[in-house]
């Protein structure tokens, strides 16, 4: 078991070692935006990030359904955890993108269509953290629905800019980004989704195992008894 | 009914004063200004704080994961010591 989590964290390390070796330097001799200047540097882990936000509520939401329509322990296990990481990763895209919004619009944060109804995602996480850790015995039933909700709210969220006019770049970005950025974006994109990957097996082993505590700590308590 | 004039003529007035002050302010022109202070906000802290903002957020997260990792796997060690003991007897 311990080497099991030995193995987790070499990759998690090695994945950081390289992100710090192989990425800032892409990022670094990208060529600056001419508006927005050296702040735009941001979009190279602001767009992965916020992906991330994503991958994990769909992660979190197939993982619910497993669990609600199927029973699926191991599906409610990997919605636990991605819904963790979808906190963590919207945690990263809210605070990025104001710090870039700062500098190119001048405020931190206005109250349009793509930021709000990405802090309602970032909320509904939030809230399905809460459900499960406070909801009692129908909290992980309860958490499950929630994932779902939130999993609706994604498309929304990405369509924002094109729906309704906003402050945001539209989605348009990464698809006519300019060649020479592209090697920066996409291996800071494929490094954030490694990392996403490492994480989310870390976390999921956690809760494995703090399932195999709980069934364990049955069976002494049922061992104990019965030798008295 | 003295009073109800009284309360009319108030808010008649009133209205006057909002809409002489709002027809003010839509008189206003924006004036050129020459050498004034450009507010500068330095990119790089910005670029810094957002890089180390997800670097932290993660190394502290991989943290607590590890943590929680060593815990259980100690108390798993133990319990399967406990219950091994149990049967023996």
């Amino acid at each position: 078991m311990r080497s099991s989590v030995g193995i987790g964290f070499v990759v998690a390390v090695l994945v950081a070692a390289a992100g710090f070796l192989i990425v800032p330097p892409l990022i670094l001799g990208a060529p600056l935006e001419p508006v927005m200047g050296f702040v735009q540097k941001i979009f190279y882990v602001h767009v992965p990030g916020a992906t991330m936000l994503f991958l994990s509520t769909f992660a979190a939401a197939g993982g619910s359904i497993a669990f609600l329509f199927k029973g699926s322990e191991a599906g409610d296990r990997v919605a636990a955890a991605a819904a963790e990481l979808g906190v963590l990763f919207g945690a990263c895209t809210l605070v990025t993108g104001p710090l870039w919004g700062r500098k190119a619009w001048g405020v931190w944060w206005q109250w349009d269509a793509r930021l709000t109804s990405s802090l309602l995602l970032f909320l509904m996480l939030i809230a399905y953290m809460l459900a499960r850790r406070y909801g009692g015995p129908a909290g992980r039933k309860l958490s499950a629905a929630l994932a779902l909700f939130a999993a609706v709210d994604v498309p929304l969220v990405y369509k924002s800019v094109d729906i309704w006019r906003t402050v945001h770049p539209k989605t348009t970005v990464v698809p006519s980004l300019d060649p020479r950025m592209r090697p920066a974006f996409w291996s800071s994109f494929l490094l954030i989704t490694i990392l996403w990957g490492v994480l989310l097996a870390l976390r999921v082993r956690l809760e494995r195992q703090r399932a195999l505590v709980a069934a364990l700590r049955l069976d002494t308590d049922d061992l104990l008894e019965a030798g008295r | 009914m003295k009073r109800a004039t009284n309360i009319l003529r108030a808010l008649v007035a009133a209205a006057w004063v909002l809409a002489l002050t709002s027809g003010t302010a839509l008189a206003q022109e924006f004036q050129r200004v020459e050498g004034a202070a450009r507010q500068e906000v330095p990119a790089g802290q910005f670029v810094g704080l957002a890089y180390g903002f997800i670097w932290v957020a993660v190394l502290v997260y991989v943290f607590f994961v590890a943590r929680g990792l060593a815990r259980t796997d100690k108390e798993i060690a133990e319990l399967r010591r406990k219950v091994d003991e149990a049967t023996r007897r």
